[in-house]
């Protein structure tokens, strides 16, 4: 027989998407984050970097835990959360309506759209000085500035989304007379959701900003006040570990977002 | 006109899906033996999910960790083992037809210059010159499939693997390319190992059609095509056309039948 | 002007002869949007059913903003802005696309970075800013990096996803054809990434602005930040309200910047009728 074998290297594939290993995820995940601990640690302590400005994971520590036996964080976060989740709250109500108004009336959508790419475009934090002349500096003002700062992701978003489906399972939809309101439910609801979770993301994100930067720039209270306080004081780790309590509110929430997600994306293939 | 050299040899190959979340493994291939001596034209066909799919991509070397064993002929000197006509055209939608023909030479490290110089002949010989520089999403569904031809033709390989590469295709684009590939089988001479669901498509191009069982999929029956070369359209009409077009699809029935409905 | 057969909500809309209105609709109401707006602003104002105090008003804003150009200083304030958001912003690009393609390219790359990627980018960067002070004070530096942070992990998370969801079928094609890894990262890898790597840069200007108007609210000698303070604390609306607008001229300007670049790096996309940006 006059066959020439042919050497076939192994997995070919070229982002590795088929031998994807768990195992691997967390151990080079945990190598990441250990070595950067360690590398942050080590060059505070051997002096590489000033503690005023890098403090270090030990110091941390220490300040973290100082402040959390002491109870003197909790008003702080009382106060961020209550202005977090009512701007927020006040964001995602308006902002899906408009969304979805928008989205459905091409009138609407003509008459608002210049005003929606301008405010799209301004970093809406350059108002926080007016806010704070109109509402004072109460949490009035902090809610405001929250709701501001997320509602233009979240209404543009949905508008997205509202034109997403395609046209195709309208039409479907329609050959079977479904009335406005089904065709709403069953195809335009669905087919905007992916975009709706988006935009949630993105404000949650924003109104996060919102807090701090309105925080920073008046309060007496509030994890933005404690970071900002604790600057001015030089007490630099006491600013990482507020900044590393507003990490974890902005990772819990994420988490949050994609675990509706996954419930509502049941239908869409997995890419890898 | 078929040579005396094998160009496909494939010894109990048999292969499974892990599912990455659950590693349950779905068997897709229970055990294929095949032998394709060189210049032949053979189809495959089956039911729907059966694995023929599978079997091309372990053939084309994109799936690993099979079991059994796939021999190829060499490659000549600046030719290739094997190359694929993908089912949907997947020409890459970013580059010209110039380009996307052109790129399996320029994989071999040849330059642009040289490799779209050689690509010319070939798109002319499927029927698109003159479309050059437009992009896929500018042609029509036979064009793509005509460029996606040529792309694989260019590297000049041993075995050609074509997945369903006209079921795309409206009915009378489908009977005109099928005209098309012989003629440019009859000019390339070409191996070919052809997946398609359309039993007349099978008859009318192979020497040899393949049937496969429903999933695992193995080798139900081997049947040769005894029909004269070159063959017009017309010949599907002819009696000895459609008593083997009869055979084959008592036999895909015999499976549809034994697993109920085919997976989609 | 290309008018598709759906209007925004996926409606077939009814084919027959389009009036001149019709065809003009979308400039029509806007226009009417705009103009009505501010119609209403200024009278609205000047009647007293619109508190001028807070909202001044268009007229007020224009006047304030012809003083103001007039003044040297505020040269001096634009100056600063623009050098800040530029330096930051065009940093993080440099930075951030090669990172991302590279980091989604070598999977153990991507996952030694996620822990760190996932943290710093759900937190809001800004709150860095005292410390940024401490470290580089509170000249131009420390608004380059705020602006920098900002935008660089708005640019480098979609550029790590579009790598990683690169079409399976393309990756097939260039691995039958037996492309080498540098080949396929160069033929296939990175043009299907670039609408990934757009929607960053569009994303990155907003957040590179927010950390320049921050950084100079918070803490700053110069800038049109530190303009809108000034004017904010000597309650003079109409002035702050004309900063507002120069950092909302910047945005626009950035996006549509990004609009073309995306024009030009998409040509082999078909062009979507009544697609809306
Ligand atoms: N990437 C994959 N991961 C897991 N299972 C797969 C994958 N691709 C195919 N399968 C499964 O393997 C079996 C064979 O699939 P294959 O694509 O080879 O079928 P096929 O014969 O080509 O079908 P069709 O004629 O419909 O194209 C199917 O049951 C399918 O569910
Ligand atoms: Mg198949």
């Amino acid at each position: 027989m006059t066959l020439g074998s042919l050497a076939r290297p192994a997995n070919r594939s070229p982002l590795g998407l088929l031998g994807w290993r768990p195992s691997e995820r967390l151990v080079f995940g945990l190598i990441g984050f250990v070595v950067v601990l360690g590398a942050w640690e080590a060059a505070s302590q051997l002096k590489l970097v000033k503690k005023v400005v890098l403090s270090s994971p030990s110091l941390i520590w220490d300040a973290a835990i100082t402040d959390i036996s002491s109870g003197v964080i909790f008003p702080h976060i009382a106060v961020s959360g209550t202005e977090y989740v009512l701007g927020l709250g006040l964001a995602l109500l308006v902002g899906v309506l408009l969304g979805l108004s928008i989205g459905l009336f091409r009138r609407l959508n003509y008459l608002l759209d210049p005003w929606l790419s301008a405010l799209y475009a301004t970093p809406t934090v350059a108002l926080v000085p007016l806010i704070i002349i109109i509402f004072g500096i109460g949490l009035e003002a902090k809610v405001v500035v929250v709701f501001i700062e997320s509602i233009f992701v979240i209404t543009v978003s949905v508008m997205a989304g509202v034109r997403a489906a395609d046209a195709v399972y309208h039409d479907v939809a329609q050959s079977f007379r479904a009335s406005g309101w089904m065709r709403f439910r069953t195809v335009t609801l669905p087919a905007s959701t992916p975009y709706l979770l988006t935009g949630v993301r993105l404000g949650t994100g924003r109104g996060i900003v919102g807090v701090v930067v309105a925080e920073f720039l008046t309060s007496n209270s509030g994890i933005g006040f404690y970071i900002g306080l604790n600057g001015s004081l030089l007490q630099t780790a006491r600013v990482y570990f507020g900044i590393i309590l507003l990490g974890i509110l902005g990772l819990v929430l994420g988490e949050l977002v994609r675990v509706v997600e996954r419930r509502f994306e049941r239908w869409r293939p997995q890419i890898n | 006109m078929t040579g005396t050299r094998t160009a496909l040899q494939a010894r109990g190959v048999r292969f499974g899906y892990v599912d990455p979340t659950s590693s349950e493994v779905l068997l897709a291939i229970e055990r294929i033996d095949l032998e394709i001596p060189e210049g032949q034209f053979v189809s495959l066909v089956g039911p729907s999910g059966c694995g023929k799919s599978t079997f091309l991509k372990i053939v084309n070397g994109l799936l690993s960790n099979h079991e059994g064993e796939i021999e190829l002929l060499a490659p000549k000197a600046k030719g290739s083992a094997h190359a694929m006509v993908f089912q949907d055209a997947a020409l890459f939608p970013w580059y010209s037809v110039l380009s996307n023909v052109s790129y399996g030479l320029m994989c071999q490290g040849m330059s642009k210059k040289e490799a779209q110089a050689r690509a010319m002949p070939l798109i002319k010989m499927v029927g698109l010159a003159g479309f050059e520089s437009k992009y896929p999403y500018q042609l029509s569904g036979g064009m793509q499939q005509r460029a996606n031809l040529a792309r694989a033709l260019t590297v000049d390989p041993e075995i050609l693997l074509m997945d369903e590469p006209f079921a795309a295709l409206d009915a009378q684009t489908r009977e005109l390319m099928q005209a098309e590939l012989l003629r440019i089988w009859a000019q390339a001479r070409k191996t070919v190992l052809f997946i398609t669901h359309q039993i007349d498509e099978a008859i009318y191009l192979s020497d040899r059609v393949l049937v496969m069982s429903a999933r695992p999929g193995r080798i139900l029956a081997d049947i040769p095509v005894d029909l004269p070369r070159p063959r017009e359209l017309h010949i599907k009409r002819t009696p000895e056309f459609v008593a083997l077009a009869d055979r084959i699809w008592e036999l895909i029935a015999t499976q549809l039948h034994a697993h109920g409905q085919p997976g989609a | 002007m290309s008018r598709s057969l759906n209007d925004a909500s996926g409606r077939r809309v009814r084919p027959g002869r389009l009036g001149w209105f019709d065809s003009h609709a979308r400039l029509l109401y806007g226009l009417f949007g705009i103009v009505g707006f501010l119609v209403f602003w200024e009278f609205g104002s000047r009647a007293g059913i619109v508190s001028e105090y807070f909202f001044s008003r268009p007229t007020a804003i224009i006047e304030a903003g012809i003083v103001e150009v007039q003044i040297p200083r505020f040269w001096v304030d634009v100056q600063a802005s623009l050098t800040e958001f530029i330096a930051g912003y065009g940093l993080a690009i440099v930075l951030a696309i090669p990172l991302g393609l590279l980091a989604g390219w070598y999977r153990r790359v991507q996952y030694a970075l996620d822990p760190w990627l996932n943290f710093l980018n759900s937190l809001p960067r800004i709150a860095l800013l005292p410390v940024i002070v401490i470290a580089v004070g509170l000249g131009l530096a420390s608004k380059i990096l705020v602006a920098f942070l900002g935008a660089f992990f708005a640019i480098i998370i979609p550029t790590i996803q579009g790598v990683r969801t690169v079409d399976r079928r393309y990756l097939d094609v260039a691995t039958s054809f037996g492309a080498s890894r540098r080949r396929v990262f160069l033929t296939v890898v990175a043009p299907s990434t670039v609408p990934f790597i757009v929607t960053g840069l569009r994303l990155g200007i907003a957040r590179a602005l927010i950390g320049v108007v921050t950084g100079e609210l918070y803490a700053a000698t110069v800038g049109l930040g530190v303009m809108i303070k000034f004017a904010s604390d000597a309650l003079q609306t109409d002035r702050l309200l004309f900063g507002v607008l120069l950092f909302t001229l910047t945005g626009l300007v950035g996006v549509e910047g990004i609009r073309r670049l995306e024009k030009y790096f998409q040509r082999w996309r078909p062009i979507k009728a009544g697609a809306n940006p």
